[in-house]
């Protein structure tokens, strides 16, 4: 509704230049391959400068990985290689995706978590997301990704014995 | 979080070979922009029959002037730019333009609308210039925007919806619009509790609300309101529109009523609005006069 402007435009674009490789990442980390991770990207930045739904500039980083995040799911979804579980009936066990990893016990922990679980643990650790950005970018509350990630370290603890599990309610 | 095993999976993950075709592509991706349109323009394209646009005057120094001059087209009642405020230091920059009603009979009712809107934008602006001046002052590397102004959302014969949007970038910021409609041929404001015969309409409007949202949500996944959610804080869930809440009325006579970002939705959502059904209200209108 509002009129879109020059320099927001330019604000965005200076952002994707600096951070593209970031998206890139991020959109592997859900796709596991190449090409459909550069199509992500490309599709993101053309959402994000067609949407009118960025409204603060300080919000630029949560909202831009939002559409990545949104993009990697609704790639996986056509795909059907992911269906979206509830927390509660997430199993321990899951199937190995498929594998581009080299076979380190730990990367395929993570490989083979839930996608809830992954995401958490990839913006927050690996993008440095705050937990309030992990929380919009997810469309959560703040508890429930504190929840998540504690949750997502429990299960890699088995793998990575020495996580300290305290740290995790004090990185708010 | 000097977690060895936590930093050793992110160095694997930062590891993750960058293909080197990734810049032509985000390159091309982001030259896909579409043209922008000028907005006084795009105002004066939805304009039917009587706006005037007139810019005038300016205030200090550091602002940049701007003139636009758009031709009388007939009058009823119009609506101007009475005044623009304009900065443009760096990372500061604001646009303020100041709608001002004129032509309207009923005189009081312009002088309250006009002065109403003359205060509140010199209020942005004043706040505006003291923010830039102490983040300069103290030789901070800001970054300030605003940008305000009016939307025709209704013009027919009988009524006038404008709408004011203010969009500030700050550390903290939101968009916020109000609306105010005008009776024209009784030389009115309508408000939200005169078009009903009590105040039943708020939870009648606040219901039809909430199933709007629950449908919106359950069409698109993308979609977010504060409704009640095991992800939403209770204090945060919407539960009733306000007595007076923001409101116009559209060129179908529907009631759309608006909120402002973050009031009923997460940010990414913006400033949201509903379109409440007529029937829906049928049995509490005074009238259908506004609302068909």
């Amino acid at each position: 509704m509002l009129k879109r402007k020059p320099r927001r435009d330019k604000m965005i674009a200076d952002y994707v230049m600096q951070n593209k490789e970031n998206f890139y990442r991020l959109a592997y980390s859900y796709v596991q391959n190449r090409e459909d991770a550069l199509d992500i990207v490309q599709d993101s930045i053309q959402k994000a400068i067609t949407s009118d739904t960025l409204k603060d500039s300080n919000a630029l980083k949560s909202w831009f990985y939002k559409i990545v995040v949104h993009t990697s799911l609704d790639f996986l979804r056509r795909r059907k290689k992911v269906t979206v579980l509830d927390d509660t009936t997430i199993q321990l066990h899951f199937p190995s995706h498929k594998d581009h990893y080299r076979d380190i016990d730990l990367e395929q922990a993570l490989n083979q978590l839930p996608f809830q679980y992954r995401s958490v643990i990839v913006l927050r650790y690996f993008e440095d997301l705050k937990i309030e950005e992990v929380a919009e970018v997810l469309d959560l509350n703040i508890n429930t990704v504190k929840t998540r990630i504690y949750k997502a370290l429990k299960i890699l603890r088995e793998h990575i014995e020495d996580i300290d599990f305290e740290e995790v309610s004090h990185n708010g | 979080m000097g977690n060895n095993k936590i930093d050793q999976l992110k160095k694997k993950y930062k590891e993750i070979p960058i293909p080197s075709e990734l810049d032509s592509i985000v390159e091309s991706a982001l030259q896909k922009r579409s043209p922008k349109k000028h907005g006084i323009r795009w105002v004066a394209g939805i304009v039917a029959a009587g706006i005037i646009f007139t810019t005038s005057l300016n205030v200090s120094p550091t602002l940049a002037k701007s003139l636009e001059d758009i031709p009388v087209v007939g009058s009823i009642v119009n609506v101007l730019v009475f005044k623009e405020y304009r900065v443009e230091e760096g990372n500061y920059q604001a646009d303020i333009k100041v709608p001002a009603i004129d032509k309207l009979e009923n005189k009081a009712l312009e002088e309250s609308l006009n002065e109403k809107y003359l205060a509140e934008s010199q209020e942005l602006y004043d706040k505006f210039m003291s923010e830039m001046e102490s983040q300069q002052a103290f030789g901070q590397d800001g970054h300030l925007q605003v940008d305000s102004g009016f939307l025709i959302k209704t013009e027919t014969d009988q009524l006038l919806s404008i709408g004011r949007y203010v969009e500030e970038i700050v550390a903290s910021s939101a968009v916020t619009i109000q609306y105010d409609t005008i009776d024209k041929e009784n030389q009115l404001l309508v408000t939200l509790p005169s078009l009903f015969k009590d105040d039943s309409y708020v939870e009648v409007i606040s219901n039809n609300i909430l199933s709007q949202m629950k449908e919106q949500m359950k069409e698109d996944p993308n979609k977010m309101y504060f409704i009640e959610s095991p992800d939403v804080l209770d204090t945060d869930v919407f539960t009733t529109i306000k007595r007076d809440q923001n409101f116009y009325i559209n060129p179908n006579n529907q009631l759309v009523i608006s909120f402002d970002e973050y009031e009923v939705a997460p940010g990414y959502m913006g400033v949201t609005e509903f379109v409440i059904p007529t029937k829906e209200l049928e049995d509490i209108l005074v009238s259908n006069q506004y609302l068909k």
